[in-house]
């Protein structure tokens, strides 16, 4: 397996733990209005905001260190990788605002804590959506030794 | 309209290399074992310098390890 292919996995592994881990959060603490009352709750979702990014960058290092693991094939597999991503934030964001719009309606204004959400998912599906585009290009240049 | 194909000999040229590995060969043409795999299997064409690249590695030109070839699609 390319050292780039075994990154795109950890990345997609790393993605997937910390959506369900923020799932989990929310369903043990209770619903999103429990953010503004709930410091402890915050400062959860804070580190999980916090720990996105570490977690990718600490992979990113480990995996990649060596610029000789990167070849010409890689690099172009790379570079289709942001089309899945640009697609997969943009069909969420169209999700959030479709979602939030209809529940919202009537109160005219939708709570802070959202903001939070949105940006968090958002990173969350980035990761993941580049690591599964890394994926399929792998797959489709057939090289899964 | 003409659908242009590239093939490789580089399965057998590393036969004919005292079966080098394609792990040596890799690390020869400076690319990693599964290019190597992926072109054998000919799901990748290689930009002209890495195949220059591999073609040095096997002791051969260019156009012994690669075929350019045009069909109708």
């Amino acid at each position: 397996m390319a050292p780039l292919q075994k990154r795109a996995l950890y990345s997609l592994g790393i993605g997937v733990v910390l959506a369900i881990a923020l799932i989990m959060v929310f369903i043990l603490k209770g619903d999103v209005t429990t953010f503004d009352e709930d410091q402890g709750f915050r400062l959860i979702v804070y580190a999980l905001w916090i720990g996105v990014p570490l977690a990718y960058l600490i992979i990113v290092n480990l995996t990649l260190r060596k610029p000789e693991q990167v070849d010409e094939r890689d690099k172009l597999i790379m570079g289709r990788a942001p089309r899945v991503q640009f697609l997969a934030v943009i069909f969420s964001l169209i999700a959030w605002v479709v979602v939030l719009t209809e529940v919202f309606r009537d109160q005219g204004q939708v709570p802070v804590i959202y903001l939070t959400l949105i940006m968090i998912s958002t990173l969350i599906i980035s990761t993941i959506a580049q690591s599964v585009g890394i994926l399929i290009g792998y797959w489709r240049m057939g090289s899964h030794a | 309209m003409p659908n242009p194909k590239v093939t490789n000999n580089i399965r057998r040229l590393r036969f004919d290399n005292e079966e080098m590995t394609q792990e040596e060969l890799a690390s020869r043409a400076g690319c990693t074992r599964q290019t190597i795999i992926a072109l054998e299997q000919g799901k990748y064409v290689p930009s002209i310098e890495l195949a220059f690249r591999i073609a040095r590695a096997l002791g051969v030109t260019l156009e012994e390890v690669f075929q350019y070839e045009e069909t109708s699609r």
